[in-house]
Protein backbone atom coordinates (compact mmCIF):
# COMPACT_ATOMS: atom_id res chain seq x y z
CA UNK A 1 0.00 0.00 0.00
CA UNK A 2 1.08 3.85 -1.00
CA UNK A 3 0.90 6.93 0.88
CA UNK A 4 -2.14 7.68 -1.68
CA UNK A 5 -3.79 4.38 -1.00
CA UNK A 6 -4.01 4.46 2.72
CA UNK A 7 -4.44 7.77 3.00
CA UNK A 8 -7.91 7.01 1.31
CA UNK A 9 -8.41 3.84 2.20
CA UNK A 10 -11.69 2.28 3.58
CA UNK A 11 -10.66 1.51 6.96
CA UNK A 12 -9.66 4.81 7.34
CA UNK A 13 -12.92 6.65 6.50
CA UNK A 14 -14.36 4.18 8.84
CA UNK A 15 -12.62 4.89 11.84
CA UNK A 16 -12.99 8.29 10.74
CA UNK A 17 -16.90 7.89 10.57
CA UNK A 18 -17.05 6.13 13.92
CA UNK A 19 -15.27 8.75 15.37
CA UNK A 20 -17.09 11.76 14.22
CA UNK A 21 -20.44 9.59 15.44
CA UNK A 22 -18.78 10.03 18.70
CA UNK A 23 -18.13 13.57 18.85
CA UNK A 24 -21.10 14.29 17.67
CA UNK A 25 -23.21 11.99 20.32
CA UNK A 26 -20.97 13.69 22.82
CA UNK A 27 -21.70 17.06 21.64
CA UNK A 28 -25.48 16.52 21.24
CA UNK A 29 -25.64 15.53 24.96
CA UNK A 30 -23.91 18.31 26.13
CA UNK A 31 -26.54 20.56 23.99
CA UNK A 32 -29.61 18.43 25.87
CA UNK A 33 -28.16 18.84 29.40
CA UNK A 34 -27.09 22.91 28.77
CA UNK A 35 -30.54 23.13 27.47
CA UNK A 36 -31.88 21.91 30.29
CA UNK A 37 -29.90 23.75 32.60
CA UNK A 38 -30.44 26.87 30.85
CA UNK A 39 -34.39 26.70 31.38
CA UNK A 40 -34.01 25.19 34.98
CA UNK A 41 -31.88 28.40 36.24
CA UNK A 42 -34.75 30.44 34.61
CA UNK A 43 -33.89 31.74 30.97
CA UNK A 44 -35.98 31.72 28.48
CA UNK A 45 -36.88 29.34 26.71
CA UNK A 46 -37.40 31.81 23.66
CA UNK A 47 -33.42 33.18 24.57
CA UNK A 48 -32.13 29.63 24.75
CA UNK A 49 -33.40 29.41 21.29
CA UNK A 50 -32.05 33.07 20.00
CA UNK A 51 -29.10 31.52 21.40
CA UNK A 52 -28.94 28.59 19.48
CA UNK A 53 -30.08 30.03 15.81
CA UNK A 54 -27.46 33.21 16.14
CA UNK A 55 -24.92 30.62 16.89
CA UNK A 56 -25.76 28.88 14.00
CA UNK A 57 -25.91 31.81 11.52
CA UNK A 58 -22.73 32.65 12.97
CA UNK A 59 -20.59 29.37 12.77
CA UNK A 60 -21.83 28.83 9.03
CA UNK A 61 -19.54 31.52 7.33
CA UNK A 62 -16.80 30.37 9.10
CA UNK A 63 -17.31 26.57 8.19
CA UNK A 64 -17.35 27.16 4.72
CA UNK A 65 -12.89 28.81 5.46
CA UNK A 66 -12.55 25.63 7.26
CA UNK A 67 -13.73 23.39 4.22
CA UNK A 68 -11.49 25.33 2.17
CA UNK A 69 -8.92 24.73 4.17
CA UNK A 70 -9.80 20.93 4.12
CA UNK A 71 -10.16 21.32 0.28
CA UNK A 72 -6.39 22.21 0.38
CA UNK A 73 -5.55 19.21 2.89
CA UNK A 74 -7.02 16.92 1.17
CA UNK A 75 -5.10 17.16 -2.15
CA UNK A 76 -1.95 15.95 -0.18
CA UNK A 77 -3.19 14.18 2.49
CA UNK A 78 -6.05 11.95 1.37
CA UNK A 79 -10.00 12.94 2.07
CA UNK A 80 -10.54 11.26 5.59
CA UNK A 81 -7.38 12.68 7.56
CA UNK A 82 -8.70 16.10 7.31
CA UNK A 83 -12.14 15.37 7.46
CA UNK A 84 -11.10 13.69 10.87
CA UNK A 85 -8.34 16.56 11.99
CA UNK A 86 -10.55 19.64 10.90
CA UNK A 87 -13.35 18.32 12.72
CA UNK A 88 -11.76 17.28 15.55
CA UNK A 89 -9.18 19.27 17.65
CA UNK A 90 -7.46 20.83 14.73
CA UNK A 91 -7.78 24.01 12.70
CA UNK A 92 -6.82 25.23 9.26
CA UNK A 93 -3.75 26.72 10.75
CA UNK A 94 -2.93 24.23 12.96
CA UNK A 95 -2.58 21.30 10.74
CA UNK A 96 -1.19 23.53 7.94
CA UNK A 97 1.78 24.49 10.51
CA UNK A 98 1.76 20.45 11.74
CA UNK A 99 2.00 18.96 8.71
CA UNK A 100 4.73 21.06 7.41
CA UNK A 101 6.96 20.86 10.21
CA UNK A 102 6.71 17.26 10.19
CA UNK A 103 7.58 16.98 6.83
CA UNK A 104 10.68 19.03 7.10
CA UNK A 105 11.61 17.64 10.32
CA UNK A 106 11.29 13.99 8.01
CA UNK A 107 13.55 16.09 5.23
CA UNK A 108 10.97 16.73 2.43
CA UNK A 109 10.99 20.07 1.26
CA UNK A 110 7.25 20.81 1.87
CA UNK A 111 4.21 18.50 2.33
CA UNK A 112 3.48 18.28 -1.24
CA UNK A 113 7.09 16.78 -1.98
CA UNK A 114 6.62 14.70 0.91
CA UNK A 115 3.02 13.02 -0.50
CA UNK A 116 4.57 12.86 -3.92
CA UNK A 117 7.54 10.43 -2.26
CA UNK A 118 4.30 7.97 -1.54
CA UNK A 119 5.83 6.21 1.51
CA UNK A 120 2.91 4.14 3.23
CA UNK A 121 5.54 5.14 6.54
CA UNK A 122 5.07 8.43 5.95
CA UNK A 123 2.10 8.78 5.66
CA UNK A 124 1.78 6.99 9.30
CA UNK A 125 4.55 9.56 10.93
CA UNK A 126 2.48 12.42 9.59
CA UNK A 127 -1.01 11.04 11.42
CA UNK A 128 0.82 10.15 15.06
CA UNK A 129 2.61 13.28 15.11
CA UNK A 130 -0.06 15.88 13.99
CA UNK A 131 -2.39 13.81 16.72
CA UNK A 132 -0.09 13.76 19.73
CA UNK A 133 1.03 17.47 18.73
CA UNK A 134 -2.19 18.99 19.32
CA UNK A 135 -3.21 17.33 22.64
CA UNK A 136 -0.88 19.43 24.73
CA UNK A 137 -3.95 21.47 25.88
CA UNK A 138 -5.64 18.46 27.23
CA UNK A 139 -2.60 17.58 29.81
CA UNK A 140 -4.05 20.37 31.51
CA UNK A 141 -7.83 20.70 31.03
CA UNK A 142 -8.53 17.34 32.45
CA UNK A 143 -7.05 17.60 35.77
CA UNK A 144 -6.85 21.32 36.00
CA UNK A 145 -9.97 22.07 34.24
CA UNK A 146 -12.82 21.86 36.74
CA UNK A 147 -10.38 24.12 39.24
CA UNK A 148 -10.10 26.28 36.31
CA UNK A 149 -13.19 26.86 35.66
CA UNK A 150 -14.21 27.87 39.09
CA UNK A 151 -11.09 29.79 40.53
CA UNK A 152 -8.83 30.97 37.46
CA UNK A 153 -10.92 33.86 36.69
CA UNK A 154 -11.18 35.19 40.35
CA UNK A 155 -7.31 34.72 39.74
CA UNK A 156 -6.82 36.44 36.80
CA UNK A 157 -9.44 39.40 38.14
CA UNK A 158 -6.32 40.24 40.38
CA UNK A 159 -4.24 43.29 39.30
CA UNK A 160 -0.96 41.12 38.80
CA UNK A 161 -2.63 39.01 37.21
CA UNK A 162 -2.09 40.94 33.98
CA UNK A 163 1.30 39.08 33.43
CA UNK A 164 -0.61 36.11 32.58
CA UNK A 165 -2.34 37.81 29.45
CA UNK A 166 1.60 39.09 28.33
CA UNK A 167 2.94 35.69 28.90
CA UNK A 168 0.30 34.03 26.68
CA UNK A 169 1.35 36.38 24.31
CA UNK A 170 4.58 35.50 24.11
CA UNK A 171 3.79 32.06 22.42
CA UNK A 172 2.33 33.30 19.64
CA UNK A 173 4.82 36.27 19.49
CA UNK A 174 7.74 33.98 18.97
CA UNK A 175 6.41 31.82 16.59
CA UNK A 176 5.83 34.82 14.72
CA UNK A 177 9.63 35.77 15.27
CA UNK A 178 10.79 32.35 14.22
CA UNK A 179 8.35 32.09 10.70
CA UNK A 180 8.72 35.62 9.57
CA UNK A 181 12.76 35.43 9.26
CA UNK A 182 12.79 32.04 7.72
CA UNK A 183 10.29 33.14 5.04
CA UNK A 184 11.46 36.43 4.20
CA UNK A 185 15.01 35.40 4.21
CA UNK A 186 14.91 31.47 3.03
CA UNK A 187 13.26 31.38 0.08
CA UNK A 188 11.98 34.27 -2.71
CA UNK A 189 9.04 32.40 -3.45
CA UNK A 190 7.86 32.10 0.48
CA UNK A 191 8.72 35.84 0.97
CA UNK A 192 6.74 36.59 -2.28
CA UNK A 193 3.69 34.52 -0.92
CA UNK A 194 4.37 35.98 2.44
CA UNK A 195 3.92 39.70 1.51
CA UNK A 196 0.99 38.78 -0.94
CA UNK A 197 -1.11 37.31 2.01
CA UNK A 198 -0.16 39.87 3.98
CA UNK A 199 -1.51 42.75 1.41
CA UNK A 200 -4.72 40.87 0.14
CA UNK A 201 -5.40 40.41 4.24
CA UNK A 202 -4.78 44.13 4.74
CA UNK A 203 -6.95 45.24 1.49
CA UNK A 204 -9.69 43.27 2.24
CA UNK A 205 -9.72 44.72 6.29
CA UNK A 206 -9.28 48.32 4.96
CA UNK A 207 -12.38 47.37 2.28
CA UNK A 208 -14.54 46.21 5.17
CA UNK A 209 -13.78 49.38 7.39
CA UNK A 210 -14.21 51.96 4.75
CA UNK A 211 -17.47 50.38 3.17
CA UNK A 212 -18.90 49.05 6.40
CA UNK A 213 -19.14 45.00 4.62
CA UNK A 214 -18.81 43.15 7.98
CA UNK A 215 -19.98 40.23 6.89
CA UNK A 216 -16.92 39.84 4.81
CA UNK A 217 -14.82 39.51 7.84
CA UNK A 218 -15.89 35.92 8.31
CA UNK A 219 -14.33 35.51 4.50
CA UNK A 220 -11.05 37.06 4.93
CA UNK A 221 -8.75 34.29 6.07
CA UNK A 222 -10.35 32.16 3.31
CA UNK A 223 -10.32 34.45 0.56
CA UNK A 224 -6.13 35.26 1.68
CA UNK A 225 -5.07 31.70 1.88
CA UNK A 226 -6.95 30.65 -1.65
CA UNK A 227 -5.66 33.93 -3.28
CA UNK A 228 -2.26 33.49 -1.98
CA UNK A 229 -1.74 30.01 -3.05
CA UNK A 230 -2.83 31.10 -6.60
CA UNK A 231 -0.33 34.01 -6.76
CA UNK A 232 2.15 31.60 -5.37
CA UNK A 233 2.35 29.80 -9.02
CA UNK A 234 2.65 33.32 -10.36
CA UNK A 235 5.68 33.51 -7.68
CA UNK A 236 7.14 30.19 -9.14
CA UNK A 237 7.18 31.20 -12.61
CA UNK A 238 8.66 34.44 -12.02
CA UNK A 239 11.20 33.52 -9.13
CA UNK A 240 11.62 29.97 -8.99
CA UNK B 1 -19.99 31.55 53.67
CA UNK B 2 -17.54 30.01 51.54
CA UNK B 3 -18.86 26.70 52.05
CA UNK B 4 -22.27 27.87 50.81
CA UNK B 5 -20.85 29.33 47.77
CA UNK B 6 -18.96 25.70 47.07
CA UNK B 7 -22.46 24.18 47.49
CA UNK B 8 -23.67 26.57 44.90
CA UNK B 9 -20.44 26.03 42.28
CA UNK B 10 -20.41 22.45 42.93
CA UNK B 11 -23.93 21.59 42.24
CA UNK B 12 -25.06 18.52 40.48
CA UNK B 13 -24.81 19.71 37.66
CA UNK B 14 -21.37 21.05 37.52
CA UNK B 15 -20.46 17.92 38.85
CA UNK B 16 -22.12 15.92 35.99
CA UNK B 17 -20.62 18.23 32.68
CA UNK B 18 -17.06 18.25 34.61
CA UNK B 19 -17.18 14.63 35.02
CA UNK B 20 -19.05 14.05 31.68
CA UNK B 21 -16.29 16.28 29.89
CA UNK B 22 -13.29 14.59 31.41
CA UNK B 23 -14.30 10.86 30.54
CA UNK B 24 -15.75 11.98 27.08
CA UNK B 25 -12.87 13.87 26.24
CA UNK B 26 -10.76 11.05 27.50
CA UNK B 27 -12.43 8.27 25.27
CA UNK B 28 -11.82 10.40 22.18
CA UNK B 29 -8.68 11.30 22.96
CA UNK B 30 -7.97 7.47 23.46
CA UNK B 31 -9.57 6.77 20.13
CA UNK B 32 -7.66 10.01 18.39
CA UNK B 33 -4.75 7.99 19.35
CA UNK B 34 -5.53 4.65 18.25
CA UNK B 35 -6.71 5.30 14.75
CA UNK B 36 -2.81 5.83 13.47
CA UNK B 37 -1.96 3.17 15.01
CA UNK B 38 -4.75 1.17 13.83
CA UNK B 39 -3.85 2.14 10.66
CA UNK B 40 -0.22 1.58 10.69
CA UNK B 41 -0.35 -1.98 12.14
CA UNK B 42 -3.15 -2.86 9.63
CA UNK B 43 -1.16 -1.76 6.59
CA UNK B 44 2.60 -2.64 7.93
CA UNK B 45 3.57 0.76 8.02
CA UNK B 46 4.52 1.26 11.32
CA UNK B 47 6.94 4.08 11.26
CA UNK B 48 10.57 3.94 13.24
CA UNK B 49 10.52 5.48 16.64
CA UNK B 50 13.11 7.79 14.73
CA UNK B 51 11.08 8.64 12.30
CA UNK B 52 7.91 9.62 14.27
CA UNK B 53 11.33 11.47 16.91
CA UNK B 54 12.30 13.46 13.28
CA UNK B 55 9.44 14.13 12.16
CA UNK B 56 7.88 15.04 15.17
CA UNK B 57 9.91 17.35 17.52
CA UNK B 58 9.26 20.25 16.23
CA UNK B 59 5.43 19.90 15.71
CA UNK B 60 5.29 19.42 19.64
CA UNK B 61 8.19 21.74 20.72
CA UNK B 62 5.51 23.91 19.03
CA UNK B 63 1.89 22.89 19.31
CA UNK B 64 2.38 21.76 23.07
CA UNK B 65 2.91 24.34 24.76
CA UNK B 66 0.36 26.40 22.49
CA UNK B 67 -2.14 24.26 23.71
CA UNK B 68 -1.32 24.66 26.76
CA UNK B 69 -1.15 28.00 27.03
CA UNK B 70 -4.52 27.95 24.77
CA UNK B 71 -6.45 26.16 27.87
CA UNK B 72 -4.83 28.61 30.06
CA UNK B 73 -6.13 31.55 28.32
CA UNK B 74 -9.20 30.49 27.52
CA UNK B 75 -10.77 28.31 29.45
CA UNK B 76 -12.17 31.17 32.04
CA UNK B 77 -13.76 32.24 29.38
CA UNK B 78 -15.29 29.26 28.16
CA UNK B 79 -16.19 27.93 31.59
CA UNK B 80 -17.29 24.22 31.17
CA UNK B 81 -17.89 24.37 27.29
CA UNK B 82 -13.62 23.73 27.07
CA UNK B 83 -14.30 20.03 26.58
CA UNK B 84 -16.07 20.27 23.91
CA UNK B 85 -14.55 23.52 22.69
CA UNK B 86 -11.02 21.86 22.94
CA UNK B 87 -12.22 18.51 21.40
CA UNK B 88 -13.59 19.92 18.55
CA UNK B 89 -11.09 22.36 17.82
CA UNK B 90 -11.18 25.97 15.97
CA UNK B 91 -11.22 27.72 18.99
CA UNK B 92 -9.93 31.60 17.95
CA UNK B 93 -11.80 31.46 14.75
CA UNK B 94 -14.91 29.65 16.01
CA UNK B 95 -15.77 29.10 19.21
CA UNK B 96 -14.69 31.63 21.25
CA UNK B 97 -16.89 34.53 19.36
CA UNK B 98 -19.51 32.25 19.42
CA UNK B 99 -19.65 32.24 23.10
CA UNK B 100 -19.10 35.77 23.34
CA UNK B 101 -21.95 35.94 21.47
CA UNK B 102 -23.88 33.83 23.34
CA UNK B 103 -22.82 35.54 26.44
CA UNK B 104 -24.27 38.94 24.85
CA UNK B 105 -27.38 37.77 23.46
CA UNK B 106 -28.50 36.06 26.76
CA UNK B 107 -27.05 38.78 29.06
CA UNK B 108 -25.16 36.69 30.96
CA UNK B 109 -21.89 36.60 32.79
CA UNK B 110 -19.07 33.73 32.22
CA UNK B 111 -18.43 32.46 35.69
CA UNK B 112 -22.16 32.25 36.76
CA UNK B 113 -24.16 29.37 36.57
CA UNK B 114 -26.34 30.82 33.41
CA UNK B 115 -23.13 32.32 31.98
CA UNK B 116 -21.48 29.01 31.66
CA UNK B 117 -24.87 27.03 30.85
CA UNK B 118 -25.47 29.18 27.83
CA UNK B 119 -21.87 28.83 26.91
CA UNK B 120 -22.33 25.24 26.28
CA UNK B 121 -25.67 25.26 24.31
CA UNK B 122 -23.28 28.39 21.83
CA UNK B 123 -20.32 25.61 21.51
CA UNK B 124 -22.15 22.47 20.87
CA UNK B 125 -25.42 23.73 18.05
CA UNK B 126 -21.81 25.52 16.93
CA UNK B 127 -19.84 21.98 16.64
CA UNK B 128 -22.22 20.24 15.35
CA UNK B 129 -23.19 22.08 12.86
CA UNK B 130 -19.41 22.98 11.70
CA UNK B 131 -19.23 18.89 11.51
CA UNK B 132 -22.18 18.68 9.30
CA UNK B 133 -20.90 21.61 7.17
CA UNK B 134 -17.31 19.65 7.23
CA UNK B 135 -18.93 16.04 5.92
CA UNK B 136 -20.98 18.55 3.13
CA UNK B 137 -17.70 19.13 1.79
CA UNK B 138 -16.29 16.29 1.98
CA UNK B 139 -19.27 14.67 -0.29
CA UNK B 140 -18.54 17.46 -2.41
CA UNK B 141 -15.24 16.97 -2.73
CA UNK B 142 -15.58 13.37 -3.76
CA UNK B 143 -16.36 14.00 -7.74
CA UNK B 144 -14.10 17.48 -7.49
CA UNK B 145 -10.95 15.31 -6.41
CA UNK B 146 -9.30 15.24 -9.65
CA UNK B 147 -9.18 18.70 -9.92
CA UNK B 148 -7.48 18.51 -6.67
CA UNK B 149 -4.50 16.22 -8.31
CA UNK B 150 -3.32 18.62 -11.28
CA UNK B 151 0.38 20.44 -10.97
CA UNK B 152 -1.42 24.16 -10.73
CA UNK B 153 -3.07 22.74 -7.72
CA UNK B 154 -0.15 20.58 -6.21
CA UNK B 155 2.31 23.63 -6.82
CA UNK B 156 -0.38 26.14 -5.15
CA UNK B 157 -0.36 23.40 -2.09
CA UNK B 158 3.52 23.60 -2.04
CA UNK B 159 3.18 27.21 -0.76
CA UNK B 160 -0.25 27.11 1.51
CA UNK B 161 2.56 28.35 4.62
CA UNK B 162 3.20 31.66 3.39
CA UNK B 163 0.05 31.76 1.69
CA UNK B 164 -1.60 31.55 5.58
CA UNK B 165 0.48 33.46 7.51
CA UNK B 166 1.14 36.72 5.87
CA UNK B 167 -2.75 37.37 7.03
CA UNK B 168 -2.33 35.66 10.00
CA UNK B 169 0.76 37.45 11.11
CA UNK B 170 -0.62 40.47 11.17
CA UNK B 171 -3.54 39.43 13.41
CA UNK B 172 -1.08 38.45 15.87
CA UNK B 173 1.24 41.77 15.36
CA UNK B 174 -1.55 44.09 15.64
CA UNK B 175 -3.81 44.74 18.19
CA UNK B 176 -6.45 42.18 19.79
CA UNK B 177 -9.76 42.81 19.20
CA UNK B 178 -11.02 41.23 22.40
CA UNK B 179 -11.46 43.10 26.21
CA UNK B 180 -7.41 43.80 26.37
CA UNK B 181 -4.48 44.56 24.43
CA UNK B 182 -0.78 44.20 24.58
CA UNK B 183 0.79 47.91 24.59
CA UNK B 184 4.07 47.80 23.22
CA UNK B 185 4.18 44.17 22.76
CA UNK B 186 5.78 44.16 19.41
CA UNK B 187 8.96 45.00 21.81
CA UNK B 188 9.19 41.35 22.85
CA UNK B 189 9.74 40.25 18.97
CA UNK B 190 12.92 42.42 18.70
CA UNK B 191 15.45 40.19 20.03
CA UNK B 192 14.51 36.93 18.51
CA UNK B 193 14.32 38.01 14.90
CA UNK B 194 17.20 39.44 14.85
CA UNK B 195 18.55 36.10 16.39
CA UNK B 196 16.69 33.95 14.48
CA UNK B 197 17.08 36.40 11.27
CA UNK B 198 20.84 35.99 11.39
CA UNK B 199 20.92 32.22 12.08
CA UNK B 200 18.89 31.55 8.82
CA UNK B 201 21.30 34.23 7.09
CA UNK B 202 24.13 32.35 7.62
CA UNK B 203 22.95 29.36 7.20
CA UNK B 204 22.41 27.94 10.50
CA UNK B 205 19.01 27.70 11.01
CA UNK B 206 17.49 25.64 8.01
CA UNK B 207 14.27 24.83 6.72
CA UNK B 208 12.81 22.05 9.29
CA UNK B 209 14.72 23.52 12.44
CA UNK B 210 12.17 25.79 13.16
CA UNK B 211 9.95 23.74 16.08
CA UNK B 212 13.73 23.63 17.86
CA UNK B 213 14.42 27.97 17.10
CA UNK B 214 10.98 28.38 18.58
CA UNK B 215 11.57 26.21 21.49
CA UNK B 216 15.01 28.22 22.22
CA UNK B 217 13.71 31.70 21.45
CA UNK B 218 10.44 30.91 24.03
CA UNK B 219 12.48 31.61 27.26
CA UNK B 220 14.35 34.92 25.79
CA UNK B 221 11.28 35.87 24.40
CA UNK B 222 9.39 35.11 27.94
CA UNK B 223 12.29 36.59 29.65
CA UNK B 224 12.24 39.73 27.86
CA UNK B 225 9.00 39.92 28.54
CA UNK B 226 9.02 40.07 32.03
CA UNK B 227 11.31 42.45 32.52
CA UNK B 228 9.43 44.91 30.03
CA UNK B 229 6.30 44.21 31.89
CA UNK B 230 7.98 44.69 35.04
CA UNK B 231 8.88 48.01 33.92
CA UNK B 232 5.66 48.72 32.84
CA UNK B 233 6.66 49.14 29.05
CA UNK B 234 4.35 46.67 28.08
CA UNK B 235 1.26 46.86 29.92
CA UNK B 236 -1.87 44.77 29.49
CA UNK B 237 -4.91 47.72 28.39
CA UNK B 238 -8.63 47.46 29.07
CA UNK B 239 -10.15 47.67 25.28
CA UNK B 240 -13.10 50.06 25.15
CA UNK B 241 -16.27 48.05 24.26
CA UNK B 242 -17.97 49.42 20.99
CA UNK B 243 -21.94 49.14 21.06
CA UNK B 244 -23.36 48.22 17.87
Amino acid sequence: MTFYEISNSKLLYGLVIIGLLYILGFAAIFLKRSYKRCVELGIDRSTVNDVIKSSLAFTLVPSIAIVIGFFSLSAVMGIPWPWWRLSVLGSVGYELMAADLASKGMSYANVAAMAEANDPQVFSVIMIVMTIGILGGFLVLLPFGKKMTTGLMAAREKKDSTWGIVMSSCFMLTLASVFLPVMIFGDAVSAATLFTSALITLLMTLLIKQFKIHWLSNFVLAVTLLLSMIASVGWQALLG
Amino acid sequence: MKEKKETVILDDYTNWVHRFGRIGALIAILYMVFIPIAIALAYDSFPPLSAILKGGIGVMALFIPIGISEVISYTPILGSASYLTFLTGNILNLKLPCVLNALKLAKADQNTPEGDAIATVAVAASSILTMLIIALGVLLLVPLQPLFQTAFVKSATSYMLPALFGGMFLGILGPEQGSFRIKNKLLIMIVPVVIVSITVITGILISGLEGVAILLMLPIAIGIARILWKKGIVQVVTNEVKED
